[in-house]
C-alpha cells in the first residue's frame, strides 16, 4: 500500500514536471523565457555537481571551471574545428572528462580537503590561462560562437530551453540509476567512514574517480550547451568563483542526498538570482547574499530543505512507527562509559 | 639571456616576496595545525587589513604602519570569535568539507563588503617613501618592499618565540601534535584554539599592512592570493611553519625568476603547477609534514 | 599457516610501534592478542590490513603475499576487519551497512541494483544470525552501541572472510552481549572461519581463544594455550612493568 508520502511525493514530480515543460508557453515575453533557459542551466549544473557532492560528500568549488570549459571546448571546436554544433558538444564534454581524470587523480588521491582545494585552484588557473592566451581563446575580448540554428529569438530561446530540460532528464536518470546501483552503495559508504568502506573491500579511489569524471562530464555538456544558445564567452563569466558557488549553495540548500534537491535548489536560488538582476542590477549584493545563505545553509541545515519538508509531513501524517531505538539500560550505560573513556 | 642585474635583483625580489608569502602561509598552517581547517578567507581578511590601512592613510593621515596598533587586536578578535562562534558548531565527521565552504562563505561576505564599503575601484596608498629605493650591488629595491619584509620577519620571529617560549606557546603546540593528550594535561584546548586562529588572524593583519604599501588593492584580490598561500602549504606539507616558510620562500623565488622570460602572469601558474604535482605524486609535501596523511 | 606476518616494523615519527612483529597464525583457531596498553596491538591489525603502510615487514595471507597492498585488496583477499570503536556507516540503514560489504566484481556488475534478492536474503540472513533482523531499515545512527558492533560484524562477514580480525569485540559491551558475542564468534569458527582477536577483557580471552599472542613493546614476546599464558613469567612481567 502506498504511503501518504509517497503519493505526495509523486504529484509533486509530476506537477514540478508539468510545469517545466508548460513554462515555455506561459512566459510573457522573450526575455523572462531567457531566464528560464538560465535556471534550467544551473539545475543540470547543480545537479551534475550533486554526482559528486551527494554520493561521495566531497564538495566542489570548482564545477563552474568544468562548464566554463566544456563551453570552452565546444565554442573552440566550433570556430576552430569547424565540427558541427553538436558534434562539438559531444566531443568537448569527452575532452573536458579527459581532462579531469589528472585533476581527479591530483585531487582525489588524498583524502580529506585537498579536494576543495584543487577544485577552487582549478578555477583560478584556468581563469588565468584563458585571459593570458589570448590568441587562442580570443581572451577578454571574448569568443563568439555561431548560432546553431536559423532562428526568431523567442525560437531560439524555446528550443535550448528543451534541450535544456532534455539534458536535465538524462542527467536525472543516471543519478537516479547510480544512487539504486551497487556502485552507488559503494559511493555513499565512502561519504559516510571511507577508512570503514576501504576495509570492506571497497576500491574507494577508483569510485571517486569514476563519479568525479561522469560529473565532469554532464557538467561540460551544460556548459557546451550554454555556450552554444548564448555565443558569446568571456573567461570573467565562464571561470568565475561564484557560478561553483552557486552550484553548492543551490545542492546544499535543495539538499544533496535527494534525487531532486539540487533541481529545487537551483529554481529557488537561480530565480531569485535573475530577480535580484533585474532588481538591482549587478552590486556586490550578490556576493553578500551568497555568502551569507551559503553560511547559514552550512550552519543550520546542512540536509537541505527537501528532507525538512519530509520531516514535516511525516509529522502531519499519523502513523504507527514505534521508536526504531530498542536500548537497554545497561547499553546506554555502556554508551556512556564509552563515551566518558573514548580518548583511546 | 638576461643580464646577471636583473636576475640578481629578481633573486632579491622573489625573497622578499617569499617572505610575506611565509608570513601569511603561517597563518594558514596554524589553522590547519589546530582544526584541520582550511581557511579560504585568510586571503579576504589580508586584504581587509589592506583596506583599513589604506582608509586610515586617506582619511586621517594615519602611517599604514600604524594601523596595526588597531587591526591586529581586531583581527585576534575576529579570529575568536570566527573559531568560537562559528567553526566549533561543525559536527566533527564533516568538519573538513564545511569548514572550507564556511570560511569560503566568509570570504565572499568579506569581498562583497568591501565592494559596497569602498567600491569595485581599484585602490593605492601615496607614501613620501614609496618611491625611495636602495642600490645593492647594482639591483634597485624598493624601501616598501623591504620594510614589508622586514615586517613579515619581525611577525614571523615573534610567533617563533610565542609558540617556543611561553606557556600559551606550550598549550598550543600541545594541542596541535595531539588534542586529546593535551585534554588530559589540562590544557581548555577550545580555548587554545580560539586564541590560536585569533593568532593567525592576526598576521594576516601584519600581511596585508605590508600589502598595502606598494600593491593596488581591489576586493576580488584574494583569490590571487589564496591559490598561491594554499600552494604553499600544501608543497610545505602542511605539518609546520618551517616548512611552509622554506616553500614559500623557494616558490617566491622560483615566481620572481619566472617573470624574466614569461611575464607576470603565466609565472603565477608556478603555484597551480606546484599544487597539482605535489598533490599528484607526494601528497605528504616536500619538507615533511606530519599531518599531512590526514589532509 | 594461513595468515603468516613476518618481521613488520613501523615507528611513527620517533616512536616505535612496531619492533619487527613476526607472527604466525594457523588456520581455524580462534588467537588472541594480547598486552598492555601502547604495546603495538591495534598497529599491528592496522599494517596487516594496510590501513597504514608498514615501514617493513611482509604479510602472507593463504599462500597471497598481500605486503603493502592497497586494504580493499586485502579485504577482498579474505581478511575482514572490525575497528576498534566500532565503525558502521551513520545514515544508511542497517541492511545497507551489510550490502555494502559487497563490492562489484566488475563496472557492469556495478551498475546493477543493490537490491538484488539474493543479496539481499544473504544480508538479512546475517542481521537475524546476529539477532538486529528487526533493525534492518533502522539507520545506524539510531541504534545502540551494542547494536552497532553487532551490525558492523555483520558487513564483514557478509563479505565472507576466511580470517576475521576483531579490535576489541568486548569493548564498551555489556555482560549479556559480551557471552553473545563469545558464543556467536566459537560457532563461526567451528564452521572454519580464521579469528584473531585483539582484547583487554581477559576473561572472553581465556574462555575462547585456542591460543594467545602476548604483546610488549612492538613485538610479540610469548606465545601458547590459555592455560601456558596464565602462568607465563614474562607476560607478567610485561603487564606489571617488571
Amino acid at each position: 500500500m502506498p504511503s501518504v508520502s509517497r503519493v505526495l511525493k509523486i504529484a509533486a514530480i509530476v506537477l514540478v514536471a508539468a510545469a517545466i515543460l508548460a513554462f515555455p508557453s506561459l512566459a510573457p515575453n522573450p526575455y523572462v523565457l531567457s531566464a528560464g533557459v538560465l535556471v534550467l542551466n544551473y539545475a543540470v549544473l547543480a545537479t551534475s555537481w550533486n554526482f559528486v557532492g551527494g554520493f561521495t560528500g566531497y564538495i566542489s568549488l570548482g564545477h563552474g571551471a568544468l562548464a566554463g570549459l566544456g563551453g570552452y571546448a565546444t565554442g573552440l571546436l566550433v570556430v576552430k574545428g569547424g565540427l558541427p554544433a553538436f558534434a562539438a558538444l559531444l566531443v568537448g564534454a569527452a575532452l573536458v572528462a579527459a581532462v579531469a581524470v589528472p585533476v581527479g587523480f591530483a585531487a582525489l588521491r588524498v583524502r580529506g580537503a585537498s579536494f576543495v582545494i584543487v577544485s577552487i585552484a582549478l578555477v583560478l588557473i584556468l581563469l588565468l590561462v584563458f585571459q593570458s592566451w589570448a590568441s587562442f581563446t580570443g581572451g577578454s575580448r571574448g569568443l563568439v560562437v555561431p548560432r546553431p540554428f536559423d532562428l526568431s529569438r523567442p525560437e531560439h530561446h524555446r528550443v535550448f530551453y528543451y534541450l535544456f530540460a532534455g539534458l536535465l532528464a538524462v542527467a536525472l536518470l543516471v543519478w537516479w540509476l547510480i544512487d539504486r546501483s551497487v556502485f552507488g552503495l559503494g559511493l555513499k559508504s565512502i561519504r559516510e567512514d571511507e577508512d570503514k568502506a576501504e576495509a570492506l573491500g571497497t576500491a574507494t579511489f577508483a569510485y571517486k574517480l569514476m563519479v568525479f569524471v561522469v560529473s565532469a562530464g554532464f557538467t561540460a555538456l551544460a556548459g557546451g550547451l550554454y555556450a552554444l544558445w548564448f555565443g558569446d564567452l568571456d573567461p570573467v563569466f565562464q571561470f568565475s568563483i561564484l557560478t561553483g558557488s552557486y552550484l553548492v549553495l543551490m545542492a546544499l540548500l535543495g539538499g544533496v542526498r535527494q534525487l531532486f534537491g539540487p533541481l529545487t535548489g537551483a529554481i529557488i536560488v537561480g530565480v531569485a538570482l535573475e530577480y535580484f538582476k533585474v532588481e538591482y542590477g549587478d552590486t556586490p549584493l550578490h556576493l553578500v547574499a551568497t555568502g551569507l545563505l551559503l553560511a547559514l545553509v552550512v550552519l543550520f541545515m546542512p540536509d537541505g530543505v527537501l528532507p525538512a519538508i519530509g520531516d514535516l509531513i511525516r509529522r502531519f501524517t499519523p502513523g504507527d512507527r514505534t521508536s526504531i531505538r530498542e536500548v537497554s539500560a545497561a547499553e546506554l550505560r555502556d554508551q556512556r562509559l564509552q563515551n566518558a573513556g573514548g580518548t583511546r | 639571456m638576461p643580464s646577471g642585474a636583473l636576475l640578481f635583483q629578481s633573486v632579491i625580489l622573489g625573497l622578499l616576496l617569499g617572505g610575506l608569502y611565509a608570513l601569511l602561509a603561517s597563518g594558514l598552517t596554524l589553522y590547519f595545525g589546530i582544526m584541520r581547517v582550511v581557511m579560504i578567507a585568510h586571503s579576504a581578511f589580508l586584504i581587509l587589513a589592506a583596506y583599513l590601512a589604506w582608509w586610515l592613510h586617506e582619511n586621517i593621515g594615519l602611517d599604514p604602519l600604524l594601523s596595526m596598533i588597531g587591526t591586529v587586536p581586531l583581527f585576534f578578535g575576529a579570529g575568536l570569535l570566527l573559531q568560537r562562534g562559528l567553526l566549533s558548531r561543525l559536527r566533527p565527521a564533516t568538519l573538513t568539507m564545511m569548514s572550507v565552504l564556511l570560511t569560503f562563505a566568509v570570504a565572499l561576505l568579506v569581498e562583497g563588503l568591501l565592494g559596497y564599503a569602498f567600491s569595485g575601484t581599484q585602490r593605492r596608498i601615496n607614501l613620501g617613501y614609496g618611491s625611495a629605493g636602495l642600490d645593492l650591488f647594482g639591483a634597485r629595491i624598493a624601501v616598501v618592499k623591504l620594510i614589508a619584509f622586514g615586517l613579515a620577519v619581525v611577525a614571523l620571529g615573534t610567533l617563533w618565540l610565542l609558540m617556543k617560549r611561553t606557556r600559551f606557546g606550550w598549550a598550543l603546540r600541545a594541542t596541535i601534535q595531539h588534542r586529546d593528550a593535551a585534554r588530559l594535561l589540562g590544557i581548555d584546548t577550545e580555548r587554545v584554539a580560539g586564541y590560536g586562529f585569533g593568532l593567525g588572524l592576526a598576521t594576516a593583519a601584519i600581511g596585508g599592512t605590508a600589502l598595502s604599501l606598494d600593491t593596488t588593492i581591489y576586493p576580488s584580490l584574494h583569490w590571487h592570493w589564496i591559490g598561491p598561500l594554499m600552494a604553499i602549504i600544501v608543497v610545505g606539507g602542511l605539518g609546520s611553519v618551517p616548512g611552509a616558510a622554506i616553500a614559500a620562500l623557494l616558490l617566491g623565488l622560483a615566481q620572481s625568476l619566472l617573470q624574466i622570460p614569461m611575464g607576470t602572469t603565466w609565472a603565477q601558474t608556478i603555484f597551480y603547477l606546484a599544487l597539482f604535482v605535489t598533490l599528484a605524486f607526494r601528497p605528504q609535501g616536500f619538507f615533511g609534514g606530519r599531518l599531512a596523511q590526514r589532509f | 599457516m594461513t595468515l603468516t606476518v613476518t618481521d613488520l616494523r613501523k615507528s611513527f615519527g620517533g616512536v616505535t610501534a612496531l619492533d619487527g612483529a613476526t607472527v604466525a597464525f594457523q588456520p581455524g583457531r580462534i588467537n588472541a592478542l594480547i598486552g598492555p596498553n601502547g604495546s603495538g596491538k591495534t598497529t599491528f591489525f592496522n599494517c596487516v590490513t594496510g590501513m597504514i603502510k608498514a615501514d617493513s615487514g611482509t604479510v602472507v595471507h593463504r599462500g597471497r603475499d598481500l605486503t603493502g597492498k592497497a586494504p580493499h585488496t586485502i579485504a577482498r583477499n579474505g581478511l575482514g576487519r572490525t575497528f576498534q570503536l566500532c565503525r558502521t556507516f551513520p545514515r544508511m540503514t542497517a541492511v545497507e551497512n551489510v550490502l555494502a560489504a559487497v563490492p562489484p566484481k566488475g563496472l557492469i556488475s556495478g551498475l546493477r541494483s543493490a537490491r538484488r534478492r539474493e543479496e539481499t536474503d544473504r544480508a538479512m540472513g546475517w542481521l537475524t544470525r546476529l539477532g538486529i533482523e528487526h533493525l534492518a531499515h533502522a539507520e545506524a545512527r539510531d541504534m545502540s552501541w551494542g547494536q552497532q558492533k553487532l551490525l558492523e560484524l555483520a558487513g564483514v562477514l557478509m563479505a565472507e572472510p576466511q580470517t576475521v580480525l576483531l579490535d576489541e569485540p568486548a569493548g564498551g559491551v555489556n555482560p549479556a552481549l559480551l557471552d553473545r558475542i563469545g558464543a556467536l564468534v566459537r560457532e563461526l569458527n567451528a564452521e572454519g572461519r580464521t579469528f584473531v582477536i585483539v582484547e583487554h577483557n581477559m576473561d572472553l580471552v581465556m574462555s575462547i581463544s585456542d591460543h594467545i599472542v602476548v604483546f610488549d613493546r612492538g613485538r610479540p614476546i610469548a606465545e601458547g594455550p590459555p592455560a601456558a599464558i596464565r602462568t607465563d613469567e614474562r607476560v607478567l612481567g610485561a603487564y606489571l612493568g617488571v
